[in-house]
């Protein structure tokens, strides 16, 4: 789809999209949202990029591979965190956790606001892939 | 030696964080070596948890930093360990026997996603096991529902797909019925956490008798759609037969039985005998699905034409033995049911990959087109044999063990009439294993224009068959310690 309109409607559309998904990843801890609702808007704008540039243009930039690393790095990273944090609380270790942060800023939270950006990348890249598979067959 | 507490956690992290490390390695080796590795070392540990289980007895972990009826709980006690050791160990076996055949059955670049699934779906049947936390069990059951799915549709033909999405829909009404029971539980009671609400049905059953037989019809049902009890099934001969055979294995092997665990666990930990006795139409129900189930199953199974799906319905005859002993209600039931298990998990996924490799080598499936086989590949159909002849219950094997304390298990419960189904399902048995093996080695027609070990394999890619049928010889042999150890746990449960 290779048109004038698309193109310039989604070269403003689409950061701003994203800018929207990242906000409700930041925010989630503070206020409704959180890594899966954000992500999927992170997604919707990968899918919206596809759809106006066409799938050669997006290979370049969302190739399979490296999304696959992304995904699986975002999941053993979230893998990593949890797992200390539930064998330190399990064992009764007294190991050094996140810390809480004041109650109110977007440093707060502990391990929620790293595991809900872990999460915001699987969710996106997964909702992407989603659409790929359905949409042509292949990624 | 706390730090044996740990090892249950560990055990899933190890699977769940190397399943998701092997895409990234680029080469299919690093993805088979690694995925033992993370199998194997999860063994290990499974190993050592059980040791330290029977020495200083059940021990609860929490997980996380809330203690148990906010947060998740571990409990570990000798029947998980046995069960955790179980599933690594034949999950071990089996990816090691697929090592050699895997890209025979499946494309070149789906190799990596076969054992991270793998790694997934044993992971998610370990944390069925251990959880003491009803949603975090059914959080799990959903992950290895969808796990499974991927090992039978990774073979990526048309009745893959067919038969996964029955399984798919099938699955998901299981999962949802459990979710449903689960739902009214927590309606009552307020917790999830198993221990907590046996403490508060104990008190307040009495109030709640129709929701509680609701809530156990569902757990009942729904479980028994995912581990094949009679009547429901309807998806295990398509999904068992068409997946890549190292994928059957596991999936008769292992995935049936952890729902098992879980319905063993509901029934006795969480409603516990004394409610489970006020409601004896739920029991009866289950012991007389499992004894239809024995007998229809091996009629079904005399009645295939394919050789996958004769193993395939006989996995139904022997879910019926194990609801069969959970249905007798007393104690001697389940410990044969939990005997049965482990007897059940090593000669059945032996039995698919002998199979297996008797379908790889000469191509084909149907039962009198492996007429003869016996010539061409005689150390494999000897593996085969000795399987069949534990299935059908012959002394010394561990199958002959497990149906004779079901009969004493029978006899004691005062329904001495259930022994003769036992004896009929056995005889089923022998009708439809024993032509496979009679026409294999022996008759004229059969054998002519057979080459001696023409199409054997080699003795490294049978050693992981030889090592599970060692396993049930050693199983067979020393019942009697293993029984006494499953009866500790049983009391304890």
């Amino acid at each position: 789809m290779n048109t004038i309109v698309l193109i310039e409607i989604g070269k403003i559309l689409i950061p701003i999209i994203q800018i929207f998904g990242i906000y409700v990843i930041f925010f989630g801890h503070l206020s409704p949202g959180g890594g899966f609702a954000g992500g999927t808007i992170i997604g919707t704008s990968l899918i919206l990029y596809r759809i106006i540039f066409g799938n050669k243009k997006a290979a370049k930039k969302l190739g399979f591979k490296r999304l696959m690393r992304l995904t699986c790095g975002s999941l053993i990273f979230y893998g990593v965190l949890k797992g200390y944090s539930f064998i330190t609380g399990g064992a009764h270790i007294h190991a050094p956790q996140i810390s809480l942060g004041s109650p109110g800023s977007i440093l707060s939270g502990g391990y929620i606001l790293p595991l809900n950006i872990a999460v915001g990348i699987v969710v996106a890249i997964t909702i992407y892939f989603l659409f790929c598979l359905f949409y042509e067959g292949e990624i | 030696m706390d730090v044996a507490k740990n090892f249950p956690l560990v055990i899933i992290l190890i699977l769940f964080i190397g399943a998701f490390i092997m895409p990234l390695l680029k080469n299919k080796i690093y993805n088979k070596a690694f995925s033992l590795m993370t199998i194997g070392i999860s063994s290990v540990l499974s190993l050592i948890t059980l040791v330290y289980v029977n020495r200083y007895g059940t021990f609860l972990y929490r997980v996380g930093h809330w203690d148990s009826p906010w947060g998740i709980e571990l409990s570990i006690g000798i029947l998980e360990a046995i069960m955790s050791l179980l599933l690594t160990s034949v999950a071990f076996v089996i990816s090691w026997y697929s090592v050699y055949t895997i890209e025979k059955e499946i494309k070149d670049n789906k190799v990596c996603f076969y054992y991270t699934l793998i790694n997934i779906l044993v992971g998610a049947l370990l944390g069925i096991v251990y959880t003491n936390d009803l949603f975090n069990a059914f959080v799990f059951i959903e992950v290895s529902a969808i796990a499974a799915c991927g090992i039978i549709v990774v073979k990526d033909k048309k009745e893959n797909i067919k038969a996964t999405l029955k399984y798919l829909i099938l699955s998901s009404v299981g999962s949802g019925l459990v979710l449903m029971g689960i739902a009214f539980i927590y309606s009552i009671t307020g917790n999830l956490n198993m221990t907590f609400i046996n403490k508060e049905l104990s008190q307040t059953f009495m109030a709640y008798e129709n929701s509680i037989l609701i809530s156990l019809g569902l757990f009942t049902i729904g479980l028994g759609i995912k581990s094949a009890m009679y009547p429901l099934h309807v998806w295990l001969p398509d999904a068992h037969s068409n997946a890549p055979s190292t994928s059957s294995a596991m999936l008769s092997a292992l995935v049936l039985k952890a729902y098992v665990i879980f319905y063993i666990k509901i029934l006795y930990r969480m409603f516990g005998e004394e409610i489970i006795s006020q409601f004896p139409i739920l029991l009866f129900m289950v012991l007389i699905l499992g004894s239809l189930g024995m007998i229809m199953g091996s009629i079904l199974a005399i009645l295939q034409k394919d050789i996958k799906r004769v193993i395939a319905y006989s996995s139904v005859a022997q879910m019926g033995y194990i609801f069969f002993g959970i249905g007798l209600g007393n104690t001697i039931g389940l410990v044969s049911t939990f005997f049965h298990i482990l007897n059940h998990a090593i000669i059945k996924s032996a039995l698919f990959l002998t199979v297996g490799s008797m379908i790889e080598k000469t191509g084909q499936k149907k039962l009198f087109a492996l007429k003869g086989i016996g010539k061409e590949m005689p150390i494999t159909l000897g593996l085969f044999t000795v399987s069949a002849l534990s299935m059908v219950g012959i002394p010394i094997l561990p199958g002959f063990i497990s149906k004779f304390n079901f009969a004493i298990g029978s006899i004691k419960g005062g329904k001495s009439i259930f022994v003769v189904v036992i004896l009929i399902s056995s005889l089923l048995n022998a009708l439809y294993y024993f032509p496979i093996v009679i026409n294999g080695y022996f008759g004229e027609e059969n054998l002519e224009g057979k080459v001696f070990k023409s199409k054997e394999k080699t003795i490294k890619e049978l050693m992981p068959i030889l090592v599970l049928i060692i396993a049930a010889l050693i199983l067979g042999a020393s019942s009697n310690k293993i029984i006494e150890m499953i009866s500790n746990g049983v009391e304890v449960f």
